[in-house]
């Protein structure tokens, strides 16, 4: 599975890339994965804050729905409205096209507490195995 | 101190894991969720053919001379008229009116009968007939003794012939026919044509693999219990737990076709008969999402900032793209083409009743 090196990671499968004082947020290749085939995304709004570790937005399934939580604290600039009509995004490419909000940071130092790749990967071989 | 069950394996556990299939937990089974997708296996069974172990469903046997007058006596429909070879579907009642459970009842002599019933139930229903057994007839409880496997989709028919020959042939629904110690009838849980083929659990995977050797070039897939939902769902078949529990009535549930209330006495009768006459106050409805959002079990439904009632079912459907749900509403609520708010993680999402089922096969 794909862990790419310049992101950080949470350990609740959401992926953060910061340029700035803005970060792009979405799932992982692993997420992406468990969750199978995404049909609905209800995304955050622009504007609205967020918390670290708390619920910013929804993915979900044929089956279910799932949280996706805030990697970091801020204020949401913008969303990907492109999942909208086209949720597979999320499956087809996590890290690219199927980014799921934009954010400005307003505690930059919460960066610290995220893990890298190799933390993340480690955390995905302890995960159980179906 | 936690107990922690391990989830029971079906028969064919192994020959799901080599199908790549991803299993979950249903009802206290470990059962394959889906193989590739949801999606795929869906339209698989509306298109062409799939394939369920549906092992972990339960069944039970009645004999002797007075099984006949003990199955009268505590269902919900006459049984005399089913014929050998015959089955006939009806929901299981209690002495309140609600429902233990819904059944599938096979006549397979004049004195032996042979009923499925839901996995979930299968210890809450193998007490409740225990508890009126009557001398001269016995009860057995063969679940862990058949597999249970369902070929479902419009060309089962062209399969099944194929594996298992022209016998089996003009088998008309709600029929079966003896197959290798077991029964092939024509039934199902996905609004398809198709067949459910039980037999004893050391049987499955020679008859597993003999389908899937013919099936391959029909474009039979294994389909997982993901997609199982979503296809009884869109046919509006009713789901234990969901649409059906303990405190629901037969008549609320949209039943009343699968009871007979000219029958004299029954489990619940004289609860139904009296709710008949008055009316009911709450029914099974159906609903398609006008705006984004999928109605998912628990949901609360409003009218005009009221609570009307609840979610039981919801999916996005793969085949139409469309999110639909069943729902019990009050029953002056519930006409096809009023529009409602369900209420989606806090917000009021519109949706509208319509009629059930949501889907049809053609022919």
């Amino acid at each position: 599975m794909d862990f790419p090196e310049n992101l950080r990671y949470t350990k609740t499968h959401e992926w953060i890339t910061v340029g700035g004082t803005k970060a792009k947020v979405g799932v992982t290749e692993y997420a992406q994965k468990e969750i199978s085939d995404v049909v609905f995304v209800e995304l955050p709004k622009q504007g609205q804050a967020v918390q670290q570790a708390k619920m910013a937005a929804v993915v979900e399934s044929v089956k279910a729905a799932f949280d996706i939580y805030a990697p970091v604290s801020g204020k949401i600039t913008d969303a990907n409205k492109a999942l909208e009509s086209n949720p597979a995004l999320i499956n087809q490419s996590p890290y690219t096209e199927g980014w799921i909000f934009e954010l400005e940071l307003s505690n930059p130092a919460e960066m610290n507490t995220l893990m890298t790749a190799a933390q993340y990967h480690e955390v995905v071989q302890q995960a159980p195995k179906h | 101190m936690t107990l922690v069950t391990e989830p029971m394996k079906l028969p064919l556990h192994e020959e799901h894991l080599q199908k790549g299939a991803r299993m979950g937990d249903f009802g206290g089974w470990l059962v394959p969720l889906f193989y590739t997708s949801i999606m795929e296996e869906h339209a698989a069974v509306r298109t062409h053919a799939g394939l369920f172990d549906i092992s972990h469903m339960g069944e039970f046997l009645f004999e002797g001379p007075e099984a006949l007058n003990y199955l009268e006596k505590n269902l919900p429909r006459c049984i005399t008229p089913v014929k050998w070879g015959q089955a006939i579907y009806m929901p299981l009642v209690n002495d309140q009116g609600g429902m233990v459970d819904d059944i599938i009842v096979y006549r397979m002599a004049d004195q032996k009968f042979l009923i499925i019933v839901n996995a979930g139930n299968i210890k809450k229903d193998f007490a409740w007939f225990k508890a009126r057994v009557t001398q001269g007839m016995t009860l057995t409880d063969l679940s862990d003794e058949l597999g249970l496997l369902a070929l479902q989709g419009p060309l089962s028919q062209t399969i099944l012939l194929e594996c298992f020959g022209a016998f089996y042939k003009n088998l008309r629904r709600f029929h079966y026919k003896d197959f290798e110690g077991g029964i092939i009838a024509r039934t199902g849980y996905t609004g398809e044509d198709g067949y459910e083929i039980m037999v004893p659990k050391h049987k499955l995977k020679q008859i597993w693999d003999v389908l899937f050797r013919v099936g391959a070039k029909h474009g039979l897939l294994p389909v997982g219990f993901g997609a199982r939902d979503t296809l009884r769902l869109e046919a509006a078949m009713p789901l234990y737990g969901h649409e059906l529990n303990d405190e629901i009535t037969p008549l609320e549930a949209d039943l009343g076709w699968a009871i007979d209330l000219t029958k004299e006495e029954f489990p619940g009768s004289a609860v139904l008969k009296k709710q008949k006459k008055t009316g009911i106050l709450k029914k099974r409805v159906g609903l398609e999402m006008i705006e984004r959002g999928i109605p998912r079990q628990g949901f609360e439904i409003q009218k005009d900032g009221k609570t009307i009632g609840a979610v039981t079912s919801g999916s996005f459907i793969p085949t139409t793209g469309k999110n639909i749900g069943m729902a019990y509403v009050t029953a002056t609520e519930a006409k096809t083409g009023n529009v409602i708010d369900v209420i989606v993680r806090g917000k009021s999402v519109k949706a509208v009743l319509v009629s059930l089922p949501f889907y049809r096969r053609k022919g």
